[in-house]
Parts: C-alpha cells; structure tokens; sequence
C-alpha cells in the first residue's frame, strides 16, 4: 500500500540539482531519518565541493561547506568538538574518492564515529562531466572522449568494498536510486548508516549509485536503464559489512 | 621556579595551559616534538590528540572543531605547513579561529632542517588562495613563546581569524628556564559557532559583502601590531629583526652603542600585522634600516622598506640575509660597519 | 659563557649539555642549551651549546666559545669557534696524543672512557667530562655540581644510576690537578 510521507522539514524543494538527478532523493532520504529520530536541530552536514554545494541553498539543516576532499576529516573535527551531535559527511565520488581518497580511507581505517553519504554517478558533476575514478569503462566524459581507457586509467574503483575489510568499521553499504525498489532498501542502509552513529557503533558510509542525465548526456528513462544494466551490475548493491548485533 | 623546557614541548604545554581541547597534526622535523609531547599530556587531561594521515587533513579536522568552537591547534614545518594553505584559507572565508605553529626550517622544497626565516612572505602574506590574512605572532625566547601561544586563542577568537605562531628550528630545539601561566579555559558560548541549530554563523567572504574583509583587517592593524624598540629615537641606522636574529641583533646594538655609534632596533612580535608604529618612534633624522634575517634572498625587507615609506623615511634599507643560520652579533657588527663605510649596496 | 660539547652521537653530547645547564639554571644564571637535531643526531656527529649569563643571551647556537669539551676527534673542527685562551678537553681515549689543535688553548686530555670503566660505569664518560671541566674552569661549585647531578637522574627516575654517576664525576674532577 503506497504511503504517502510528509517532505521532511530539513530539505526545500525546489532545489537547485539538475532534473533527473539523483542527489534529491538521497537528500529526502537523510532527512527523513534524521527527522525520525529527533535529531534536526542536533546534525551538522559537512559538505564536500561538487554537485554536494548546491545544498548550501536547498538544505535546511546546519551545515559546513568544506574543502574538496576533506569531507571527512571536517565530519571528523566535529564529532570531537561535539559528540552528542550527529556528524555526517556529504560528498560526491571525485570529492571522496579522487581528491578526498586519503581522507575517506583514513577516517574509516581510525573507525570515527561518523557518517559518510557518498553520491556515485560515475563523474565530476558540478565542473561538467570529467571522468571520475568510478566513470565506467568506455564511458565517454569531457576527458574520455573516446570513451573511458582503462589500461591507461585504471578500472573503476570500489571503495566501499576497501572499507568493508578493515575490522572494525561499524556499516557499509551501496545502494541505488536508480528504481522505487532500490530506493525503499537504501532508505534501509541510510536509516543503518545514521543509527551506527547515534549508538556509537563507529565508522559507517553509504555509497549511493545516482543517475546524471545531464551529464551522461542521456534522458532520465535512459540513464535509469543504463544503471540497472551496467553501473549495478559492477558496482554490486547491497550491504557489504552488517551492523554487530543487526 | 623556572624549569628548563624544549621549545617545542613548551608550545604544546602553553597550549594545553590556554585551554586547547584538540591538537591534529602530522610528524615533520623540527616541529615533532609538539604533537610526541601532545600524544600523552592531551590524554593525561582528557583532551584530545590525533595523528593525522597527512597535513591538509590535519587541518581540516581543526576547522571542524573550531567550527564548533573547541579550542584547537595544528603545528608543522616548512613544506608541511605548505600543504596547510589552502586550509588556512578556508578559515579565512569562514571567519574561523584556530592557532597554528610554524616551525620554520630552511629552504623551498624539501630544504634542510637549519634554522631559517624562509618561510616570512609566505606566511605574513598567507599562501592560500583569496585575499586572507593571518595574525602571524613571532616569539624570540621560549618564555615568549609560551606567553604568546596563552593570548593566541584568545586573539583568534576575538578577531575570528586564524593565528599563527611564526617560530623557528632553534627555538623548537633550544631549551631555556621558563614559567607556565595558568590553566585557562573559555566555557562562553562564541555564537556564531556550529551547534546544529543553525544560526547565523558570520562567513567573512562574500561578494555581497564588499569590503567587509578590509575593514576586519583594519581592525586588527590598528589594534594588534605588536613589537619591541631598542635605542631608535638618536639612531643613524636601525636593525630590524624578529625571532632569534632580533637577539644577536640586540647584543650587536649594545656592541655597537659601546664603540659610541649611534644604532638601535625594532623588533616586530607581530609580523602580520606589521607593527608600522614601531617606525614613528624612530629618530627623523635616521640614516638607514637594516633588515637582519635567516633567509637567503631578503624577505622581511620588504615590509621594512614598505614601512620606511609608509612613515616617510627617505633612507636606504640594507639587507644582511644569513641564509641558513642565526646572525652572529659579530657578523651583524661587521655588516654594520660595512654599511657605514659605504661598502653595501641598499635594497631599496 | 659558551660551552659546546661534541662527539658521535651516543656519546651523550646532548645530555652533557643539559647537565651543565642546569647547574647554571641552579647558579640563578640566564641559560639556553641547543642541540643538534634531525638527521644530524643519527649521521654520527652530535654537538651540544650551553650559554648562561647573568644577563640576557643572543643566539643559542655557537659564536664564540669558552670551553669546548671534545669526546672525539672530528669534534675539533668546532676548536674553530674557541676563543683565544678558551678551554679545550679532550678525550684522549678516541683523539690520538699526536693530533695537534692550533691555536692558543688550554688543552686538557682525560683518558674520560678508560676512568668512566674504572669508576664501574662505562658509559658514563660523558659525565667524567664534566667533572674535568667544572675542575678545571671552576664553573660552579663542586658540591653544587654534585648536587644538580644527582637530581637530574632523581627527577628522570634514575636514582640507581646516582652513586655511579658521582662516582664518575669526581674520577674526571681528581683527574685534573
């Protein structure tokens, strides 16, 4: 039975993301949760630099607009200064995984009690389609025209599988907006995710797979497929490490 | 009773003494010693101590704590405080406090571990990207080091602006008798700060806020500029110093006032902003300035010319750049008299 | 006063120093001490710079030296910053009889490691050093000396290396008549 849910306080509509981008609804989604266990006034989103500083207009809660890459380490400041407030990182894949890759890895490898939301959608966004670490291979962007060349740029990297290794972070899962089915689970792994750190459980990200029609110069319909064909099919969705006790 | 105390783990006691909460930093010679001090007396009192996996984010996690108004800190050295720019400019467009130390070593690159002044136009001119300034505080003993570092979160909170302790090698290493202030701590709440509600936080740089920065910066340089004057009101020439140069400077001064010439010196604590004042207590009719540096190719010079012209001194402004060392009071003699002898070509 | 201790690193150069210093910091005197530092610590070649006075101090590295208290060989490179008539000690067990200083200096040559053996506490020779040099310049009183020795390893929790350090202090200040 379809339930029909209040937009959550925390997120203005309209935004400023293209249409048929994903960032919306994971946007919804974070606040929904945050919402749902009365921390509203007690978050501090750090934002990273990309598509993520279009919420400095659209997100209603506190946030830091940080510098590209250190999302992680700024989450990470803040949860030492305040413990009691729940501390999220809100990144793109260049930000967390290009620029920021030493700053992701390290914050998960030192297990902080933080959040990381990282939007994947296979390209620098906000600068107009440059190929990422997460691009695709043979996916043509501004600086892979031809089509992305692995044996020269490597394939597309998987963090979030390097962090599940490590022993001690609390939760890591990948999840997808790319159908209203995928989108019910990841609400799961963001609810998961924002939890782990209420209860002190340590370090938890959530990668989120995310449609760029804009940029992958696809309609939305298109671009929808081409996640469910391709990007999901590498880029495996589901929850890689589990919470103790869940 | 004075105690005997490094330099370096002088800074991190006066810190703890000024009620810093959080100190993330990353090993680099010759600052180390601050964060091997900090990784047991910051747990000893319940603070917190990180070594961080590189210097930017090191940087970062004392923006997220000082967003949220917990006294923090960070200290490195040459090409380590480089890699601290850009996040020396975030909290510039964000209006942050924070205290950093430089422990100056030598040279561009990776250079040496000499004690050196080589990192001045740097840091008085702030090497991130925009249009900052940090407050740049330069100690010449370890007790000044101390008493510096106690006002330094007080300044930064005061003004909202990062602060820097400008210190050297030599005065990391050396040790010298020293006192503690206090332990301190500010329990108010800033608010402007981070505290998930949020409110009004105060950026500083905004195009719509045109000249907001200017006057901010006003503010400090009419009221921060801080420096010591040794005999300049009857000098023909005057030394210009800071840091460890300013004491062999000094007893050069005393050398010469002894042989009946008539020198004196000005020594900037504050090198951002520049202590202009300093300069009108010089004699009007002074012959030259002497800027009296570890650099190699003459950095504070050009703020010691800038400030003749600035008070309208017409008079030449030599340059003795020792490079990788501390002047020697005897080399400073000598130079003097070379200058006085017509032998030195004027900088400027 | 300018007093620099040099050697191998591992010599004990840098605590020699620290030593000394404190009993100036006793005596109520200025003090700064500078070491080497960095690499230079681990490539072999150490050296130690006390200054006290009773007025205010210049730069904490080497300018002109009073004493230099050479416990190796290559450390009489730094002979080149004594002052005329200043102090030179020796360690004669690593600096061959033979090696010559120029310069008028008032050399001193103690055998420090053969008496820091003597005195049952081998790798105390930096100590016997000290005890050479308050005898011989007459620094500080000797009781105080003593006295300031004894606390530092006290205060470092090193009270059963007391008697033995004491004992290697005085093998070096009986040494020199």
């Amino acid at each position: 039975m379809a339930v029909l849910r209040k937009t959550p306080e925390m997120v203005s509509i309209p935004n400023s993301f293209c249409p048929g981008c994903g960032h919306g609804i994971l946007n919804r989604l974070i606040a929904e949760v945050i919402e749902e266990n009365g921390y509203e006034k007690k978050t501090i989103l750090t934002l990273g630099v990309g598509c993520s500083c279009n919420m400095n207009g659209s997100w209603k809660g506190d946030k830091i607009q940080t510098a590209h890459g250190r999302g992680a380490s700024t989450a990470m400041g803040v949860k030492v200064a305040r413990p009691d407030l729940l501390s999220i990182a809100y990144q793109g894949d260049g930000d967390a995984y290009v620029i920021g890759l030493a700053e992701t890895i390290n914050a998960a490898y030192r297990n902080e009690n933080i959040t990381v939301f990282v939007v994947n959608n296979n390209n620098f966004g906000m600068t107009g389609g440059q190929m990422s670490w997460t691009t695709m291979p043979d996916q043509k962007t501004t600086t892979s025209v031809h089509g992305r060349d692995t044996n020269w740029t490597g394939m597309p990297i998987k963090v979030p599988e390097m962090i599940a290794t490590m022993p001690n972070v609390a939760y890591v899962a990948r999840g997808s907006v790319q159908s209203p089915k995928e989108i019910r689970k990841l609400r799961k792994y963001v609810k998961n995710a924002i939890e782990a750190q209420l209860n002190n459980e340590g370090y938890s990200l959530v990668e989120v797979l995310a449609p760029c029609p804009t940029n992958w110069g696809m309609p939305v319909d298109k671009a929808l497929a081409w996640m469910d064909q391709e990007v999901s099919s590498y880029y495996t969705l589901g929850e890689l490490k589990e919470r103790k006790g869940e | 009773m004075k105690k005997m105390w490094k330099g370096n783990h002088a800074i991190g006691e006066a810190a703890m003494r000024a009620g810093c909460q959080f100190y993330a930093g990353y090993p680099i010679t010759p600052q180390t010693e601050v964060g091997e001090y900090l990784s047991w007396r910051m747990p000893e009192l319940g603070r917190t101590f990180l070594q961080a996996e590189n210097e930017m984010s090191a940087m970062y996690m004392i923006f997220g704590a000082y967003a949220c108004g917990m006294r923090s800190m960070t200290s490195s050295s040459g090409p380590g405080f480089s890699l601290k720019q850009e996040g020396i400019s975030y909290m510039c467009a964000n209006n942050y406090p924070a205290v950093l130390v430089n422990v100056q070593r030598w040279g561009p690159g990776l250079g040496t571990l000499d004690s050196s002044q080589t990192d001045y136009l740097r840091d008085t001119r702030c090497g991130g990207n925009g249009d900052c300034r940090v407050i740049v505080l330069t100690p010449n003993s370890i007790q000044e080091t101390i008493d510096l570092i106690y006002i330094a979160f007080d300044l930064a909170e005061k003004y909202r602006n990062p602060v820097e302790i400008l210190s050297e090698a030599a005065l990391g290493q050396m040790m010298e008798a020293v006192e503690f202030p206090e332990f301190k701590e500010r329990t108010e709440d800033l608010g402007w700060t981070w505290d998930g509600t949020d409110r009004d936080h105060g950026r500083l740089a905004n195009p719509d806020k045109p000249g907001a920065t200017k006057a901010k910066y006003e503010r400090i340089e009419a009221n921060e500029q801080r420096y010591e004057t040794y005999q300049v009101e009857d000098a023909d020439y005057v030394f210009v110093a800071f840091g460890l140069p300013s004491r062999t400077a000094k007893n050069a001064v005393d050398i010469l006032r002894a042989q009946g010439e008539k020198v004196g010196l000005i020594r900037p604590i504050t090198v951002w902003p520049f202590p202009y004042k300093a300069f009108a207590e010089v004699n009007k009719d002074v012959k030259g300035f002497i800027s009296v540096e570890s650099t190699d190719a003459g950095q504070l010079i050009e703020d010691v010319a800038l400030a003749a012209k600035k008070l309208r001194f017409n008079v030449p402004v030599y340059g003795q750049f020792t490079n990788q060392h501390i002047p020697k009071a005897k080399e400073v003699v000598k130079f003097y008299e070379q200058v006085k002898a017509g032998q030195i070509k004027e900088v400027f | 006063m300018e007093l620099v201790f040099a050697g191998f690193g591992g010599q004990g150069v840098l605590t020699s120093g620290m030593i000394v210093a404190e009993m100036a910091l006793e005596e109520g005197k200025t003090v700064t001490w500078m070491p080497t530092y960095g690499p230079a610590m681990r490539g072999g070649k150490a050296y130690s710079v006390v200054k006290y006075t009773d007025g205010v101090i210049g730069g904490p590295d080497i300018e002109e030296s009073d004493v230099l208290v050479a416990m190796n060989g290559p450390s009489l490179e730094y002979a080149a910053y004594l002052k005329e008539g200043g102090t030179l000690i020796i360690n004669s067990d690593e600096v061959a009889d033979d090696l010559t200083v120029e310069g008028n200096f008032n050399i001193v040559r103690v055998p420090c490691m053969e008496l820091a053996m003597k005195a049952n506490n081998p790798k105390a020779a930096n100590i016997v050093a000290i005890g050479a040099l308050i005898k011989k310049c007459g620094l500080f009183d000797a009781d105080l000396a003593r006295k300031v020795l004894k606390q530092i390893f006290v205060n470092k929790g090193k009270e059963k290396f007391t008697a033995a350090n004491e004992e290697a202090f005085n093998a070096g200040f009986d040494y020199v008549q």
